[in-house]
């Protein structure tokens, strides 16, 4: 039987490349996207005949508990085996403290912490029982070294990090592993959202002076959801090219 | 096997203690039935009546009697 993979927010960027990445691993894949996207259904079906795997949506919008809760307790009710959960759905903010709406706060906690954190919830239920599993969250080194700017996305990325090392003691026992990804600054929509000063700051932090690619985080992905990483919960990994 | 029987089983294998204790016993009553306790009993009592519960019904199983009735009302056990 083939490595069953969910994985959240995957029509774009990191996400969709790591769909790509896990299908020619030979995973099958249920993807969770807000909504119906042809362009992505197409990808999705490129792969799956380029792969011989299968792939399968799930529409929610991780605004949304409710909806949440909705698309997903099917997956209970059929008591699906999953193998590796991806929380990578996200939305990126910035802004100073005094300029930082609370409704803002408030949206990207839902999308990037709060959403991961009911995801999780589900699919580890399936997990425990099980006995086996891989979580993976999407943190970032922007909730590690504290920019200025961050206190909306900062903030929700350090809440995820720290949620991951919570849950990966409460969760050993059940054979199931749980590592955080903190990737700088990479080559995707988001990055592009980015006022132009802060985006070289960024740049030059780095000491590869360059953007990271989705597949160099879609990598890290693939080794933490597989066997060779059978030893590592609790992490944090930095793909950053060095900061 | 009755269900009836089934449910006070998980109770007795993974809290220790006998049937004649059952009737009152509550969350964090006795020594096993802590958090931790509480997932494996949840699992155990998945595993008997081949169901999945919710996590608001696992947070809100907090006695034997409102275990009984969330899985009667919830998950079409009968007693």
């Amino acid at each position: 039987m083939a490595r069953q993979l969910l994985i959240t927010g995957c029509n774009r960027g990191i996400g969709r490349v790591a769909v790509g990445l896990f299908a020619e691993e030979g995973y099958d894949i249920i993807c969770c996207i807000r909504g119906e996207n042809p362009e992505f259904s197409k990808y999705a079906a490129e792969l799956m005949r380029a792969n011989h795997v299968k792939i399968e949506m799930i529409y929610c919008d991780m605004m949304d508990e409710n909806a949440i809760m909705s698309a997903f307790k099917p997956l209970l009710e059929e008591r699906r085996h999953i193998d590796v959960l991806i929380n990578n759905a996200g939305i990126a903010a910035g802004s100073l403290l005094q300029m930082t709406p609370m409704s803002q706060l408030k949206e990207v906690f839902q999308v990037n912490f709060f959403s991961a954190v009911l995801v999780t919830q589900i699919v580890s239920r399936l997990m425990m029982r099980q006995r086996s599993g891989s979580i993976i969250n999407m943190g970032s080194v922007a909730g590690l070294d504290n920019f200025s700017g961050y206190t909306s996305y900062g903030s929700s990325k350090a809440a995820v990090m720290s949620f991951t090392k919570i849950i990966a003691r409460e969760l050993a026992p059940y054979g199931i592993r749980v590592n955080a990804i903190a990737p700088g600054l990479t080559d995707t929509n988001m990055a592009k959202q980015m006022e132009a000063k802060a985006y070289d700051e960024m740049v030059s932090r780095t000491d590869m002076k360059r953007l990271g690619k989705p597949e160099e985080i879609a990598n890290a992905m693939l080794f933490l959801a597989s066997d060779r990483a059978s030893f590592i919960t609790g992490r944090i990994i930095r793909v950053d090219g060095g900061m | 096997m009755t269900n009836l029987e089934k449910y006070n089983q998980a109770f007795i294998d993974n809290f220790n203690v006998s049937a004649d204790k059952l009737s009152g016993l509550q969350y964090q009553g006795t020594e096993l039935w802590d958090s931790v306790g509480h997932m494996t009993l949840v699992a155990a009592l998945e595993d008997a009546f081949n169901i999945m519960m919710e996590t608001d019904d696992i947070i809100d199983f907090s006695s034997y009697e409102k275990g009984k009735e969330i899985l009667s009302t919830k998950y079409n056990v009968k007693f």
